[in-house]
């Protein structure tokens, strides 16, 4: 089991180094190339029973940059902040007899429980979708595929509706975000920064920052920083007990349960009235 | 205030759950009910997960009941032989109703499930209330005295395995009480409900328990069938928010006291009407939420392992 999760995480963190890596055009000039380095504000998060959401910045500088002194336009940065990939079940309802019943369901193998995106000016405008979908920046190119136990019967153009209906459904829950316009602002000619929105409800686990560079259409350079997400507190103690000792905490719920009626029906005994 | 739910996980006002506790504590001191029927829509509506609310609603329930059963107890209201026929049942009846849970949440059909429980019981419980208490109530315009039959027999006791249930004054046989038992422990596993609503007519009107002890009996039945249904709960679908349920148990509580009072001041048939009332207009909100074409018919979910 723990052999398997390592084996995950490792794959994890190096899927899209290696997918950066490959896609990184090599500049033909003599001069430093330009790179981008970034980090973010936070690195670390704890979700507590309080927790209500946070915003973290992602902040970072060009390095060697041969923009013209006083053109803020010459790059474009795009931020890509990535959560923890997990199944996902898609459920269609449709009519049936009147009642509006699940007809047809599609299981996704990996979805990123959350994503948001921010650039400097709308990602179409910055490169072309080959590009994008090689990085999988943008809604449309979010990695997603159906799971092994997808049978292969709906047509393209259902599972493109599975597909755009999790997309629609997680940015209902604020769990995808996108900052289109300005997410990205540059402070003077190589600083710039994006606030990234996490709501109260993001799942916990490690975040991915993927920050890129791009110069006419092509990933100039890119950089990744983590921050990791871990429930802490009563929330923490409480989740994990559930899930770990479940028998335990059952006999803890009943218990409590017990308590909280015996000690409410006494209190109320000794007020009169 | 807003608080994190653990299991729940989601962020919810903290006010706003103890306010809800407050009002299904009210409604159910005033009714005598347990409120479960009321409290786990009232979850899922809030956006709870369905499993959850239910899993969670089990522990509010032994809360809102332990206290009652005790005192029941004391005034010798319980019938035990016979409570301990109902908990055996009970038991078996929740076991297969969280299994049976488990299976229909990773077929995605547990929801749909839940609602067609809603409607249908809270329909005909529902319906049946609403005619008797109006009934009742016309009765006592016309100045006759309601009355119930006593001592009639049915095919109830022709079945095998009698047993002598002392305090109910009744030598019945064991099958029926274990059936009824397992019946309302599946219910109540399924619909996160206590079941009394279901267990105290078919204690009065199939078994003829006499009505004295049959409140302190069906407490008993729940104390014991929501402990399990909790622990069940617990283990196999990982659905009890203690942080939850201990919210709107304090806010139960107290609602309860207050709700005690008010019901004080109506007649029987009269809260009879309104809680059958209620009752179906929860039935009918549940009922419009499956007929009604849904804004959006793609949902989106864990996988449940398997």
């Amino acid at each position: 089991m723990r052999k398997k999760v390592l084996c995950l995480l490792a794959s994890l963190l190096v899927i899209p180094a290696v997918a950066i890596a490959q896609g990184i055009d090599a500049s033909p000039s003599d001069d430093p190339a330009p790179t981008v380095e970034a980090d973010v504000s936070t690195r670390t998060l704890e979700v507590t029973t309080g927790f209500t959401g946070h915003e973290i910045v992602v902040f970072g500088a060009i390095d060697n940059s041969r923009a013209p002194i006083g053109d803020n336009h010459y790059y474009d940065v795009v931020v890509v902040v990535e959560g923890t990939p997990f199944p996902l079940v898609v459920r269609r309802k449709s009519d049936v007899g009147g009642v509006w019943i699940n007809t047809s369901s599609v299981t996704f193998a990996s979805v990123p429980s959350y994503y948001a995106i921010a650039s400097t000016r709308p990602i179409e405008e910055i490169a072309g979708p080959p590009v994008l979908e090689r990085h999988a920046i943008g809604f449309r190119h979010i990695k997603m595929t159906p799971g092994p136990s997808y049978k292969g019967t709906l047509k393209d153009y259902e599972l493109a509706a599975f597909r755009e209906a999790v997309i629609r459904l997680k940015k209902k829950q604020k769990l995808y975000v996108t900052e289109p316009k300005d997410g990205v602002t540059f402070v003077g000619r190589s600083l710039f920064r994006a606030s990234i929105p996490l709501p109260a409800n993001v799942p916990v686990g490690p975040l991915v920052a993927r920050t890129y560079l791009f110069r006419d259409g092509q990933v100039a350079s890119a950089h990744i920083a983590r921050v990791t997400l871990h429930r802490a507190g009563i929330e923490r103690l409480v989740h994990n007990f559930a899930f770990v000792y479940p028998a335990s905490y059952g006999i803890i719920a009943v218990l409590l349960a017990v308590a909280a009626g015996l000690a409410a029906s006494a209190y109320f005994r000794r007020q009169p009235g | 205030m807003n608080i994190y739910l653990p299991i729940a996980e989601m962020s919810v006002n903290a006010a706003l759950l103890l306010g809800m506790g407050w009002a299904i504590g009210f409604l159910s001191g005033m009714f005598g009910v347990g409120g479960g029927f009321l409290l786990t829509p009232l979850l899922i509506f809030m956006g709870v997960p369905t499993a959850v609310a239910v899993g969670t609603g089990s522990m509010q329930i032994l809360a809102s009941s332990v206290s009652g059963a005790i005192a029941q107890y004391q005034r010798r209201n319980v019938d035990i032989k016979l409570g301990v026929v109902l908990v055996a049942g009970g038991i078996v009846g929740s076991v297969v109703g969280v299994s049976l849970m488990k299976i229909l949440r990773q077929m995605g059909q547990f929801e749909l499930f839940v609602s067609l429980c809603y409607v249908t019981f809270l329909g005909a419980v529902g319906a049946l209330m609403m005619i008797e208490s109006v009934g009742a109530m016309r009765k006592t315009q016309a100045g006759q005295p309601s009355s119930r039959k006593t001592g009639q027999h049915n095919w109830v006791h022709g079945l095998p395995f009698k047993m002598r249930f002392q305090r109910s004054k009744l030598y019945i046989s064991a099958v029926p009480p274990a059936m009824i038992g397992a019946f309302v422990g599946f219910m109540a596993a399924i619909m996160g409900v206590g079941g009394g609503f279901v267990m105290v007519p078919a204690l009065i009107y199939l078994l003829r328990v006499p009505t004295s002890v049959v409140i302190g009996t069906s407490l008993f039945q729940i104390v014991f069938v929501m402990a399990a249904t909790t622990m069940l709960q617990a283990m196999e679908n990982k659905a009890v928010d203690i942080v939850l349920a201990l919210i709107l148990i304090v806010g139960g509580v107290v609602g309860a006291q207050f709700g005690a009072a008010a019901g004080a001041r109506l007649k029987g048939e009269q809260l009879r009407f309104l809680l059958a009332g209620l009752v179906l207009l929860v039935c009918m909100r549940i009922g419009w939420d499956l007929m009604v074409t849904p804004t959006e018919i793609f949902s989106i979910g864990p996988t449940i392992g398997g």
